[in-house]
C-alpha cells in the first residue's frame, strides 16, 4: 500500500504535466468560431523594418519568422501566434474588432505547466482591451501564481495582436517588401 | 595527572592533529570543486548555464558525444540545405525549429523553398525563416519530393498528386496533369569542408553547461567511481568537522 502511494507522488508531476499539454481548439475551429462559419482568406504581413523593430520591442525578441498569416473581415481580424512561455511555444488565437481585443483563447499548449492560463477566468481580463500610447495594455492583468512564464507570453501575444492590427489598417500590407 | 600520562596524552593529541592535517588536504581539491560548481550552479539562469553549450573537444570527447555521420543534404544552386539529426542548415546557417525527413529543397526568386517534416519553409538567402507552412495551412499531405516546372512554378508531389502553390504561398491547387519539364530536387553529397563545419556545429549544441557542472558537482563527471569518490569527500569533510572540535575542545583544556 505504501509504495503504491509512493509510486503515485512520484508519477502525480508527470501525469499533470501531461495533462496541461494539449490541442484544446484547432486554429480552423477558431477562425470559424470567430467569422461565423465563413472564415475569410488569408492575408499576410511582413515584419520587417520598423515593423520588425516594433514586434522586438513588443515581445523581447525577433518572431520566430518574417510574415504572420491573418484572416480579416471588416472591422475583424484573427491571428494565430506563437509565443514560447517557457520551453514550447503556445499557439494562441486572437480576435480583434474595432482595435479592442475581442477573445484570446489557448489553442496549443505543449508546455507541462502553466496551462491555467487558458481558462476563461484568466483570458476574460483580456476583453476589449487595446494598446496605449506606450505601446502596452490599457488594463493590468492579473498572473496565476505558477504560470507566470505563459501569463507573460499571452499578455505579449495579445499586444502583439493588437499592434499587427492596427498596421493591417495603415497601408497595404501583403506584398514583400 | 602524572608526567608519562601527560605525555601520552600530548602523543595521542598530535597524531590526531597530523590525521586531521592529512584528512584536510586530501579533501580540499574535491571540497573546492564541490564548492565553486555549487555557487555557479546556483546562479544557473543568471548566467544561462541552462541554455549555454560546451564547445570543447576534449569534454565532448570525454561524454562519447559525436555527430551524424548520416546527413541528408540537397544542392539549390551553389547553396547547400542540409538536415543532421533534426538540425537543418542553410549552409553552415542552422535554421530555427527541429526537424525530420528532408524531401528536397528549391529556390522561387530570392527564396528557398523547403519541403521538410510534413512542413513548408520558405526561407531567405540570409537563412531568416519566412514562413512555416503546415497541414493547417492547406499544404497538401505527404510530400514525397518538390520541384520546378518548366515555368519555374514549384510543384510538390504526393504519393497521389501534383499541387501548386499561389504567388503568397497561400493556397494549394491540384494539378489535373503531369507537370512537364520537372526538375525535381536531388540530394547531393557535401563538400566535405562543409560536412566537418556542420559537424563540429552539431557536436557544440548538445550538452549543456549545465550537465557539466551538475556531473562535476556529483562526481559523475569521472566515471562511474566518480560519486563514490565524492562520497568519500563528504565523509572527509564530516570526519574533519569532527576532528577539528575535538582539538580544539582537547587545546582548550
Amino acid at each position: 500500500m505504501l509504495k503504491r502511494l509512493a509510486l503515485l507522488i512520484l508519477l502525480l508531476p508527470v501525469y499533470t504535466g501531461s495533462l496541461a499539454r494539449g490541442t484544446y481548439q484547432e486554429p480552423d475551429a477558431f477562425l470559424a468560431e470567430t467569422f461565423a462559419g465563413t472564415t475569410p482568406e488569408p492575408a499576410v504581413i511582413w515584419l520587417t523594418g520598423k515593423r520588425k523593430d516594433a514586434v522586438k520591442r513588443l515581445l523581447g525578441h525577433r518572431y520566430p519568422s518574417l510574415r504572420i498569416r491573418y484572416w480579416q473581415r471588416g472591422q475583424r481580424s484573427a491571428w494565430i501566434l506563437e509565443e514560447i512561455g517557457k520551453d514550447q511555444p503556445i499557439t494562441t488565437g486572437v480576435a480583434i474588432n474595432a482595435g479592442r481585443l475581442e477573445k484570446i483563447r489557448v489553442l496549443v499548449f505543449r508546455e507541462s505547466r502553466g496551462e491555467e492560463v487558458r481558462h476563461p477566468f484568466f483570458t476574460d481580463q483580456f476583453r476589449d482591451a487595446r494598446l496605449d500610447d506606450k505601446g502596452k495594455l490599457d488594463r493590468t492583468i492579473d498572473g496565476i501564481s505558477g504560470a507566470t512564464l505563459s501569463v507573460r507570453a499571452m499578455k505579449k501575444l495579445a499586444r502583439l495582436a493588437l499592434y499587427l492590427d492596427a498596421e493591417t489598417r495603415k497601408q497595404h500590407v501583403t506584398p514583400a517588401p | 595527572m602524572s608526567r608519562q600520562h601527560r605525555r601520552k596524552h600530548r602523543f595521542k593529541l598530535r597524531s590526531f592533529y597530523v590525521w586531521h592535517r592529512y584528512m584536510g588536504i586530501s579533501a580540499a581539491l574535491l571540497t573546492l570543486v564541490i564548492a565553486v560548481t555549487g555557487v555557479l550552479l546556483n546562479h544557473t539562469e543568471d548566467f544561462n548555464f541552462d541554455s549555454r553549450h560546451v564547445r570543447s573537444d576534449w569534454i565532448l570527447d570525454w561524454y562519447g558525444i559525436s555527430a551524424p555521420q548520416d546527413m541528408h543534404s540537397f544542392p539549390v544552386g551553389d547553396r547547400s540545405i542540409t538536415l543532421m539529426g533534426e538540425h537543418l542548415y542553410l549552409d553552415r546557417r542552422e535554421i530555427e525549429g527541429s526537424y525530420r525527413q528532408l524531401s528536397g529543397a528549391v529556390q522561387k526568386n530570392d527564396m528557398f523553398v523547403v519541403a521538410v517534416s510534413d512542413s513548408i519553409l520558405l526561407l531567405t538567402q540570409r537563412g531568416e525563416l519566412i514562413d512555416r507552412l503546415q497541414r493547417s495551412d492547406g499544404i497538401p499531405a505527404g510530400i514525397v519530393q518538390i520541384g520546378t516546372d518548366m515555368h519555374d512554378a514549384v510543384i510538390v508531389q504526393t504519393s497521389l498528386d501534383y499541387y501548386q502553390p499561389d504567388a503568397d504561398f497561400l493556397h494549394w491547387t491540384r494539378r489535373d496533369k503531369v507537370p512537364v519539364g520537372m526538375r525535381w530536387a536531388t540530394p547531393g553529397l557535401l563538400n566535405p569542408r562543409l560536412k566537418s563545419a556542420l559537424q563540429n556545429h552539431f557536436r557544440g549544441e548538445v550538452l549543456p553547461v549545465e550537465r557539466v557542472l551538475l556531473d562535476l558537482h556529483s562526481g559523475r563527471f569521472f566515471g562511474r567511481l566518480g560519486p563514490w569518490v565524492f562520497d568519500a569527500a563528504a565523509l572527509l569533510l564530516i570526519l574533519l568537522s569532527l576532528t577539528g572540535t575535538w582539538i580544539w575542545l582537547k587545546r582548550r583544556r
